[in-house]
């Protein structure tokens, strides 16, 4: 026993001295406890980007914690690239993710279900199949859900016929077939809701997709963007990106410009704006308000506005001991919500975790991320940041978008780049690029 | 992003003000923050505001400090005798405490206003509410910001739409029930605390005053500052008692105003 604290121990100054982030992936094995000993047994929610790269690091950082993830689906099919399947530059098929690689390689117990139910006292999650697990650390990431209703008319049946293609899967079959059977000449309208929600460069990705799309099938077609915000992510590089790749096809509209949509009829595919305009659209594509995943909410970890308020530097959960959360999920702006930060997380918050099972302080965190985006074949930009903990909040310590003036080189290389993101970061969360 | 010539004029200024402003002594860390802030004292003129029957809603966090959703409700009959006249809204954290002042009649019917504020920083913003029969009302709420307010556009201000406003009020209304009205106006709001590329300071200009007008008489007329976000955005109430019209008019700084009329139906 006291022989795996010390080899514990020694993992958690290695991994203070790595410093816990993205970069600790280069770190090695770490020598298991002591045989027979459990470092005590963590269930996590959700195989995702946060999920499973949580899963994964705990089993790296100390292998003699028992990691049970729950994941209903077999593959996870990601959001990111899922703009560059319907803009035809990618593969539905290579979005998919399986979970060979944590339970064959990490030893992480993968349980296929969906957690219906938290107990915090009795530190139990219930499965949909009526099983109890117990634990004795529990991790949610599992990512937004949809709030129903809250934007009038848009329903989970106006959702069949308005898809919001926000998480991968039917959704964005529907949308993809959708824009395949439109005429020649139609309007492709997406609505982009308030922050905070997932991927705040995604709604702006997406329209650049479709017009690709439109622009070798449909060009004659235009794309109208109605905006809840008067400002976006990386939004001087979007605008000059749209106007240098697609002329006038593009055009987005504001909330002061009478942007903001305030109800949808998705059986007429028209929307209605604050000021009263009537749109109609051939395809009608809303991206909607959204909040945790509804496991947080059970759990009794949200606050008023439907996300997860966390420790900064563990992301703990504020409100019930036991309990972390990550990804999406969490409020912990100014990290966006994005799969790479939710990697980032996951693995700081593996460190947290294994320390706090030793009982002993984490190291210092540090994350990073990118966003890229691609904005047409060979032309991709994207927004970089590194984020710490200052005077008790994350904070951003470092960041930047793509330059205004890049050449045709730059933009070509940063296009390139995305798609090496995409592939180094499934290979880290899945081990299967 | 805003430069980072802009971060240390403001940051100056904001200096500038908090030397006035900020706790010296645990007791006044303790005490809430319209005591703690000259702006909101002078409003207040000795008085101690009545606990609770206001209500201020912001976001916990804001991602954008340059259009902060701000609703201020009062619990008020809105009789003849007993109404709200004022609402007073200030900002603890901006280079200038002062928000706004809506001004309000029995014939909003409601105490209700929506608006879009700036926030430099994370701070509180305070809501202050007086009375015809000089009762006060005040409340702070927290916001934490993530992206600072200061991020005012305005260089990227579209000038083919400066000026133009949009009103929209119900379809119908019943007589004397109070029905909300949305009022947007495309204006830079330029703060007065920005440099251009040679480094001068962009002379202050903005929508200084909104006015509504039912049939002819005031209902509701709001005092901004520069601590309104760009494209001025307030919706307010109107309880109508009779057919006519809604006029709305925007003073700006420069000399410009503009009115817009929109139709009143009753049954
Ligand atoms: C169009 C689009 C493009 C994007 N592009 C990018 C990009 O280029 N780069 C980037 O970094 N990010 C991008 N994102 C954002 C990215 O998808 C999310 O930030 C990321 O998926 C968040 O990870 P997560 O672990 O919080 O949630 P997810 O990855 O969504 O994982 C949540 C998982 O939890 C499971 N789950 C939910 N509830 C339960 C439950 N009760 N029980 C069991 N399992 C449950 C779900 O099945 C799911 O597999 C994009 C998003 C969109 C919509």
């Amino acid at each position: 026993m006291t022989r795996g604290r010390i080899n514990r121990r020694q993992a958690l100054k290695l991994m203070g001295a790595m410093g816990a982030g993205p970069f600790l992936a280069a770190g090695g094995r770490i020598p298991p406890a002591a045989a027979g000993g459990s470092a005590g047994r963590v269930v996590v929610v959700g195989g995702g980007f946060g999920g499973a790269t949580l899963a994964k690091y705990l089993k790296r950082f100390d292998p003699a914690v028992e990691v049970t993830l729950v994941e209903p689906s077999r593959r996870h099919f990601t959001c990111p690239f899922s703009n560059l399947y319907l803009g035809g530059l990618y593969e539905f098929d290579a979005l998919g993710h399986g979970y060979e690689e944590l339970v064959r390689r990490y030893g992480v117990q993968v349980i296929h279900s969906m957690a219906d139910d938290v107990d915090a006292d009795a530190r139990t999650v219930r499965l949909a199949g009526g099983e109890t697990l117990s634990w004795d650390r529990l991790v949610l990431s599992p990512g937004i859900d949809i709030r129903w209703g809250e934007l009038e008319g848009y329903t989970r049946a106006a959702a069949e016929k308005a898809p919001h293609a926000w998480q991968a899967g039917p959704q964005t079959h529907l949308l993809k077939k959708q824009l395949e059977a439109m005429e020649d000449g139609g309007t492709f309208i997406l609505v982009a809701p308030e922050n905070p929600f997932r991927c705040p460069p995604g709604p702006y990705e997406r329209v650049a997709m479709v017009a690709n799309y439109f622009k070798s099938h449909k060009p004659r077609s235009k794309i109208l963007l109605l905006d809840a915000k008067d400002n976006f992510s990386k939004q001087g590089l979007f605008l000059d990106g749209w106007r240098h790749n697609y002329g006038e096809m593009i055009e987005w509209v504001g909330r002061s410009h009478d942007g903001g949509v305030v109800r949808v009829d998705a059986d007429r595919l028209e929307v209605e704006t604050e000021f009263g305009t009537l749109h109609q659209a051939s395809v009608l594509n809303v991206v909607p308000p959204q909040r945790a995943g509804f496991i947080a909410q059970r759990a009794g970890v949200t606050d008023a506005s439907g996300w997860v308020p966390v420790e900064p530097r563990t992301f703990a959960s504020r409100k019930v001991p036991g309990v972390y959360v990550i990804g999406d999920a969490t409020e912990a702006a100014p990290m966006p919500k994005s799969g790479f930060c939710a990697n980032a997380q996951g693995k700081v918050t593996a460190a947290a975790i294994v320390a706090d099972l030793a009982g002993v302080d984490g190291p210092d965190p540090s994350w990073a991320n990118t966003c890229y985006s691609t904005v047409a074949p060979g032309y991709g930009i994207s927004v970089a940041g590194v984020y710490g903990v200052r005077e008790g909040h994350i904070a951003e310590l470092a960041g930047g978008v793509s330059p205004a003036d890049a050449d045709a080189a730059f933009r070509r290389r940063e296009a390139e780049y995305a798609v090496a993101w995409y592939r180094a970061i499934t290979q880290d969360t899945w081990g299967t690029a | 992003m805003m430069s980072r010539r802009m971060v240390k004029s403001a940051m100056w200024l904001v200096g500038g003000v908090l030397l006035l402003i900020s706790p010296l002594s645990p007791a006044w860390a303790a005490a809430p923050p319209w005591e703690r802030v000259e702006a909101v004292r002078a409003v207040l003129g000795g008085e101690t505001p009545v606990p609770g029957g206001i209500r201020l809603d912001l976001p916990l966090v804001s991602q954008d400090g340059s259009a902060v959703p701000l609703t201020v409700e009062v619990e008020s009959p809105m009789t003849v005798d007993d109404h709200v006249e004022a609402i007073h809204l200030f900002s603890t954290g901006n280079p200038t405490p002062e928000i706004a002042v809506i001004r309000l009649t029995p014939e909003a019917g409601r105490a209700r206003v929506t608006m879009r504020v700036r926030l430099n920083e994370s701070q509180s913003v305070v809501a202050v509410a007086r009375t015809n029969t000089g009762r006060f009302h005040a409340v702070a709420r927290d916001v934490r910001v993530t992206v600072s307010g200061c991020l005012a556009r305005g260089n990227d201000f579209d000038d083919a739409s400066f000026m133009l406003a949009r009103v929209r009020a119900p379809d119908r209304f019943s007589p004397g029930q109070p029905g909300e009205v949305l009022t947007l106006i495309n204006h830079p709001m330029e703060t007065g605390l920005r440099q251009n590329g040679d480094g001068n300071l962009i002379p202050q200009r903005i929508i200084h005053r909104v006015v509504a007008e039912v049939n002819g008489s005031a209902v509701m007329e709001a005092e901004l500052h520069r601590s309104v976000a760009a494209n001025p955005y307030l919706r307010f109430f109107v309880a109508p008692t009779a057919g006519g019209t809604l006029a709305v008019r925007w003073d700006e700084d420069g000399g410009e105003s503009t009115v817009q009329e929109v139709p009143l139906r009753l049954p």
